[in-house]
């Protein structure tokens, strides 16, 4: 039939087509992944930023737009973080698989759950299906600063064990206002 | 005459014999043009192949360089100093990456022009099970506009007690409970999938999954009983049942009721889909 001499063509554009946007992806997933620039080289860039491009907008994304897009993400994190008492202070991600849907990454988090610091390191294997996202947890390793709380322990244990990661977030909350509670009834009566 | 009759019959044919020509030179131009307009299709396609295989090729040495440098210095920075528009979308990424994972606490949500709308994700040990939304209005006053939260958790009731005073405990209740839910719900599918063969009938439950009836034979003295289980979870926020009654035909042996009092101890203590392997070591000891 004529239409296979076509075919075979048309297959190998589709697959190179796909090829290239793991590939573009793979590229930028490492780039971000791998690089890091403090706040200050941020602050910076910001007021760099400004001067740059006053009265260009070449097709570039304008000063105004790159700037209100980083504004309005900072102030959606803060507020999450300030509602719900868990600040990360520092994240990074590893790509470690990409496929069609299916993502695995590997994740460093650090934070604060009120007063109490954590670190956490997981592994994230997520799945998309035809109505949503499905998530897994595992190989989780999590540091906190249990010392004297024998019961801290117990619950970075037995969540480590199971890969409780939604588990472990809300059992520090609960945890860390119990905590702060007790901490301003003894300064109360000091 | 006959001159005339010959002149007409050879008129015919010549224009019939024209017209045939006509016919012919028509249908090969025709042909030729299909023939040119695949010859075009082909090489263009070709060329896009040429054109794509190239770029594919750039962006795989693209990539491979990349990994050198992490190999050998740890990072990947451009030579040259990174531009502040560079330096600005890498801060944007990140900071949209730790949004899309701030689901994994629990509690996670995004401002709205008239107050926030609220996302409460559920989890059984590892596995996150699926999230719920509520829309909240903070003016006049703080109330639920829009949520998805299924109509046999008791809402309304958790809302009444803590939603003005203190949104950050109706939040948690509220997890707590769809958590749990989440959590029964999953034991239940678990087990259905993975223990069909080993029940008798099908597993039977309740919207909220805190009521589960099933049937199972146990075998003793090479005799068969079926065993009837009721699993009543009486703790709205706990995924283990408060209550396991196990309950078997009147004809049953006397040893049969140690048996039923062991396997309800294990469907207390145990997640239901890991239960039935608690139980074979349970069952082993009585055989």
């Amino acid at each position: 039939m004529e239409n296979s001499i076509y075919q075979v063509y048309e297959d190998e554009i589709q697959l190179l087509e796909e090829e290239i946007k793991l590939l573009s992806e793979k590229y930028e997933d490492i780039q971000q992944e791998s690089t890091f620039f403090s706040d200050e080289e941020i602050l910076a860039s910001i007021k760099l930023f400004q001067r740059e491009f006053q009265g260009q907008s070449k097709g570039h994304e304008s000063p105004s737009d790159l700037k209100a897009q980083l504004e309005s993400l900072e102030r959606e994190i803060s507020f999450l973080m300030k509602f719900t008492g868990i600040q990360f202070t520092s994240h990074s991600k590893k790509t470690l698989e990409k496929s069609g849907n299916r993502t695995v990454q590997k994740h460093r988090l650090s934070g604060n759950c009120h007063s109490l610091p954590f670190q956490l390191e997981f592994q994230l294997l997520e799945m998309q299906n035809k109505e949503n996202v499905s998530a897994v947890i595992t190989d989780l390793s999590i540091i906190t600063e249990s010392g004297e709380y024998s019961d801290l322990s117990k619950l970075v244990s037995s969540t480590e064990e199971h890969g409780s990661l939604l588990l472990f977030f809300r059992s520090l909350s609960s945890y860390a206002e119990w905590y702060e509670h007790r901490r301003c009834t003894f300064l109360h009566f000091k | 005459g006959k001159m005339e009759e010959g002149k007409a019959y050879s008129q015919d044919g010549v224009l019939g014999h024209l017209e045939m020509l006509e016919a012919q030179a028509r249908e090969l131009a025709l042909k030729q043009e299909e023939m040119e307009q695949q010859e075009e299709k082909l090489a263009g396609l070709k060329a896009r192949v040429q054109e794509l295989r190239a770029q594919r090729d750039e962006l795989r040495a693209k990539v491979e360089l990349q990994q050198k440098q992490l190999l050998e210095k740890g990072v990947v920075k451009d030579p040259a100093q990174p531009s502040a528009q560079t330096v600005l979308e890498w801060k944007i990424k990140s900071i949209k990456a730790m949004l899309q994972i701030f689901y994994l606490t629990g509690i996670s949500g995004k401002l709205t022009k008239r107050g926030v709308c609220f996302c409460i994700s559920t989890a059984y040990e590892g596995t996150y099970l699926g999230s719920y939304y509520l829309d909240i209005l903070t003016k006049p006053e703080v109330r639920i506009q829009r949520h998805s939260v299924p109509i046999f958790i008791p809402l309304e009731q958790i809302a009444k007690k803590y939603l003005q005073t203190d949104i950050r405990r109706f939040l948690s209740v509220l997890s707590d409970h769809l958590n749990a839910y989440a959590g029964r719900r999953y034991q239940a599918d678990q087990f259905e999938e993975h223990f069909s063969d080993r029940i008798e009938g099908t597993l039977q439950r309740n919207s909220l999954c805190n009521l589960l009836v099933f049937n199972y034979n146990v075998s003793s003295n090479r005799k068969t009983f079926l065993f009837n289980v009721k699993l009543l979870y009486g703790d709205l926020c706990c995924s283990l049942p408060t209550e396991a009654t196990i309950s078997c035909t009147p004809s049953a042996p006397a040893s049969l009721a140690e048996m039923a009092a062991a396997h309800s101890e294990v469907f207390r203590h145990t997640a239901l889909h890991k239960a039935f392997d608690s139980l074979s070591n349970a069952k082993e000891t009585q055989d």
